[in-house]
C-alpha cells in the first residue's frame, strides 16, 4: 500500500532524529535543519530569483528558436535561398543554433559562478559552512 | 582484412584491457562500481558525456547521411547539441545535488516510495534495452563490414569486450574507453577533415559551390526536404531529440562521477564544445565523401551510407587512414555499448534489488555481486537480442529511446524540481503515461505497421501517422503527470523545500 506523505514525512523525521542522536555515526551536524526555514529565507529567495530570472527567459528563447527553425524548414522554403555565394540561409541559422548553444553555455557558466557564491552565503547563514562536513 | 587493420585493432582492444586491468584494483565498491568513486574531473567527464553520446550512428551514420542527403543528413546534429542546454540547464545539477547512482534516487530524494522508483527503473531499462539493440545491431553490422567478420560473431565479440569492461573495471574503466574512445574519435575526425578542406582549397564557398553540383541532387542537396518530406513527422523527431537527452539514463548516469554540481556543470561545457564541434566536422565528412568518393559507390557498399566516412579516409589517405578509421568506429561501438551496460545494471541491481527487494539495506558486498550479475545479465539479454534482431530495421529504435527518455523521464524530473504540489500518484502517472504513450504509439506507427510488404515488421495500415510519436507522447507525460497529482490528496511541502533547497545549493547531500 501507498503510505500517505504525513506517515512518510514522520517516518523521515524519526530517521532524522534518530540520526542526529548519534551524529559520529553519520559524521553529519548535531541538528537536523529546516529546510522550509531555509525556503522562506531571504538570501534563498533571492537565490531563486536570481537563477529563475535567468534560466527561465534563455529556456524559452532557446527553444523558441530552435522550433521556429524546424518549422521554418519544414513548412516554408524560406531558407534556401543563398546567401553568400552558394551558403544557402539555411546553414547560417543552422550554424547559428551552434553558435547560440556555445554562447549560452559560456554566459551561463559565468553566472552560474555568482549563484555558487550565492548558495554559500545561504548555507553559511544557517551555519552549513563546509558542505563536505554535512553528509 | 589487411595487417594495418589486425594490427590497430589489436592495439586498442589491447589498451583498453590494460586500462580495465588497473580500474579493477580501484573498484571495490559499489561507489567504485557504479560512479568511479565519484571523482572525475570536469574535463575528464567531459570527454567521456561525449564518448558515451557520439554512436557509431553519429559518426558513420550522420557522415553517411550527410553524403547522400546533404542538409537533411545534418538536421539531427542541431538537435542532438542544442539538447545539452536543456540538460545543462535543468538536470545536470539537481541530478548531481539530489542522486546517488541513478534517475530513480534523485526522484526519491523527494517521494521515497517504491513504486516512484520501480516505475523510474521500468523507464530506464527500456530505453536502455532500446538503444543496446540498436548499438549492438548497427555495430554487428559495421563491423561485418570493416573487419569482414560475420554477423553473428561481430556481435559476440563487442559483446563480450563490452562485459569485460563493466564487469571487471565498473565506472572507471568504462569512464577511461570513452575518454579515448573521444580523443581517437576528434583525432580521426580532424585528420579527415583537414585532408578534405584541402582538397577544396581550404575555402569553405568554394566547397558549397562544389558541392551544388557534385551529387545527384543537385542544388537541392545544399537544401532541406531531400529526405525528410513530412513536416510534422520532422518536427515530431527533432522535439524527442532536443528534449530526450536529458533523461538518457546512460548520460544522466555520467553526472555521478563527479564530485559536486559545480564540476557536472563544467563536464557539460567540454561536451558541449567536443560534441558540437565534431558535428560540425561531420559536415566535412559528409562532403567530403559525396564528392570524392561519390553517392553510387557509398550506396553500393551500404544502402544506408554507413561506410561513407571510411570509404573517403580510403579515398584522401590510403589503406592506412581507412584502418585507423576503422579502428575509431570499432573504439566508438564499444564505449557506448560499455555505458548502455552500466545504466541498465544500475536499474537493476541498484533500484529493482537494492533499495526495493533489499530496501536500501545490502552489504558492501552484496551490491558489488548485484551489480555485477546485474551487469552480465543485461548484457547477455541484449547480445541474444541483437541476434535475433539483425534482419530488423533498427534506426528507428534510437530515436524512440530518446522518445520514452522525453516523454517518460523528463517530466517527471521537471516536476520533482519545481512544482511543489507534485506528489507521488503524479510521479507514477507521469513516467507510466509517457512510457506507455510513447511505446503504444509507435507500435502502430509507419515503422512497425507499413502499407509495403517487407518495409516494417508488418504489412498493414498504420493506424498513427508520424513514425515518431513525441509530439504527442511529450505532452501526455506532462498531462499525466499533472493530472496524476491532482486525483491525489497527497501533498508533500517539506519534502519539496528540502529538495528545492538541497538541489540549489548543492548542500546536505546524503541526508
Amino acid at each position: 500500500m501507498a503510505r500517505t506523505a504525513e506517515e512518510l514525512a514522520l517516518e523521515k523525521a524519526a530517521q532524522r532524529e534518530q540520526a542526529s542522536k548519534n551524529p559520529q555515526d553519520r559524521g553529519g551536524p548535531l541538528h537536523v535543519p529546516d529546510f522550509e526555514e531555509i525556503e522562506r529565507s531571504e538570501s534563498f529567495k533571492d537565490l531563486m530569483k536570481k537563477k529563475k530570472q535567468f534560466l527561465i527567459p534563455t529556456t524559452i528563447l532557446f527553444l523558441g528558436l530552435y522550433l521556429l527553425f524546424n518549422v521554418v524548414i519544414s513548412y516554408t522554403n524560406w531558407l534556401d535561398a543563398p546567401f553568400v555565394g552558394d551558403i544557402p540561409w539555411v546553414w547560417v541559422f543552422a550554424f547559428g543554433l551552434f553558435a547560440m548553444t556555445w554562447i549560452l553555455v559560456t554566459v551561463y557558466m559565468k553566472r552560474a559562478a555568482k549563484f555558487d557564491q550565492m548558495a554559500e552565503e545561504t548555507l553559511k547563514e544557517f551555519g552549513y559552512e563546509d558542505k563536505e562536513d554535512i553528509r | 582484412m589487411n595487417a594495418t587493420v589486425i594490427i590497430i585493432f589489436l592495439f586498442i582492444v589491447l589498451m583498453t584491457l590494460v586500462i580495465t586491468y588497473y580500474a579493477a584494483k580501484r573498484t571495490n565498491s559499489a561507489s567504485d562500481f557504479y560512479t568511479a568513486g565519484g571523482g572525475l574531473t570536469g574535463w575528464q567527464n567531459g570527454m567521456a558525456i561525449a564518448g558515451d553520446y557520439l554512436s557509431a550512428a553519429s559518426f558513420l551514420g550522420i557522415a553517411g547521411s550527410i553524403a547522400l542527403f546533404g542538409f537533411d543528413g545534418f538536421l539531427f546534429s542541431i538537435g542532438y547539441l542544442v539538447a545539452y542546454l536543456v540538460v545543462l540547464f535543468v538536470v545536470a545539477e539537481p541530478l548531481r545535488n539530489l542522486g546517488k547512482y541513478t534517475l530513480a534516487d534523485m526522484i526519491n530524494a523527494r517521494f521515497n516510495a517504491k513504486k516512484v522508483r520501480g516505475a523510474a527503473a521500468l523507464s530506464s531499462i527500456t530505453i536502455v534495452i532500446f538503444y543496446m539493440i540498436a548499438q549492438l545491431v548497427g555495430a554487428g553490422a559495421l563491423i561485418q563490414l570493416l573487419f569482414g567478420i560475420e554477423y553473428i560473431w561481430a556481435v559476440l565479440l563487442v559483446g563480450i569486450m563490452m562485459t569485460i569492461y563493466v564487469l571487471f573495471g565498473g565506472m572507471t574503466a568504462t569512464s577511461w574507453v570513452q575518454i579515448i574512445k573521444a580523443v581517437l574519435l576528434m583525432v580521426g575526425t580532424v585528420i579527415l577533415s583537414f585532408l578534405v578542406l584541402k582538397n577544396f582549397n581550404f575555402n569553405i564557398f568554394e566547397m558549397f559551390t562544389q558541392m551544388k553540383t557534385a551529387t545527384p541532387h543537385g542544388e537541392a542537396y545544399l537544401q532541406p526536404g531531400v529526405r525528410y518530406e513530412i513536416p510534422l513527422d520532422t518536427i515530431s523527431l527533432m522535439l524527442a531529440l532536443v528534449l530526450g537527452t536529458a533523461g538518457l539514463p546512460h548520460i544522466l548516469m555520467r553526472f555521478f562521477t563527479v564530485r559536486d554540481a559545480k564540476t557536472a556543470r563544467s563536464s557539460v561545457m567540454w561536451a558541449t564544445w567536443i560534441v558540437g564541434i565534431f558535428y560540425v566536422m561531420t559536415i566535412f565528412l559528409g562532403f567530403g565523401a559525396a564528392a570524392f568518393v561519390g553517392a553510387d559507390l557509398i550506396t553500393s557498399t551500404n544502402p544506408a551510407g554507413n561506410m561513407a566516412a571510411p570509404l573517403l579516409a580510403q579515398a584522401l589517405g590510403g589503406d592506412i587512414l581507412m584502418s585507423f578509421i576503422s579502428a575509431v568506429a570499432f573504439a566508438t561501438i564499444l564505449a557506448v555499448v560499455a555505458g548502455l551496460v552500466l545504466s541498465g545494471a544500475s536499474a537493476f541491481a541498484h533500484d529493482i534489488y537494492g533499495q526495493i527487494i533489499k530496501k536500501g539495506k545490502a552489504t558492501e558486498r552484496q551490491q558489488m555481486l548485484a551489480a555485477r550479475y546485474a551487469s552480465v545479465g543485461v548484457a547477455v539479454f541484449s547480445i541474444i537480442l541483437a541476434i535475433f534482431a539483425q534482419s530488423l530495421n533498427v534506426a528507428f529504435l534510437v530515436s524512440l529511446a530518446f522518445c520514452i527518455a522525453a516523454s517518460a523521464n523528463l517530466p517527471v524530473i521537471v516536476y520533482t524540481i519545481f512544482w511543489k504540489k507534485f506528489n507521488t500518484t503524479g510521479a507514477i502517472s507521469a513516467i507510466l503515461t509517457g512510457l506507455i504513450s510513447a511505446l503504444v504509439l509507435v507500435s502502430v506507427s509507419p515503422s512497425v505497421i507499413s502499407p509495403e510488404a517487407g518495409a516494417a515488421i508488418f504489412t498493414g495500415n498504420p493506424l498513427f501517422p508520424l513514425t515518431n510519436p513525441a509530439i504527442v507522447s511529450i505532452p501526455l507525460g506532462f498531462i499525466g503527470g499533472f493530472v496524476g497529482t491532482l486525483l491525489s490528496k497527497e501533498v508533500n511541502a517539506k519534502q519539496f523545500a528540502e529538495v528545492k533547497v538541497r538541489a540549489n545549493t548543492g548542500g546536505f547531500k546524503q541526508l
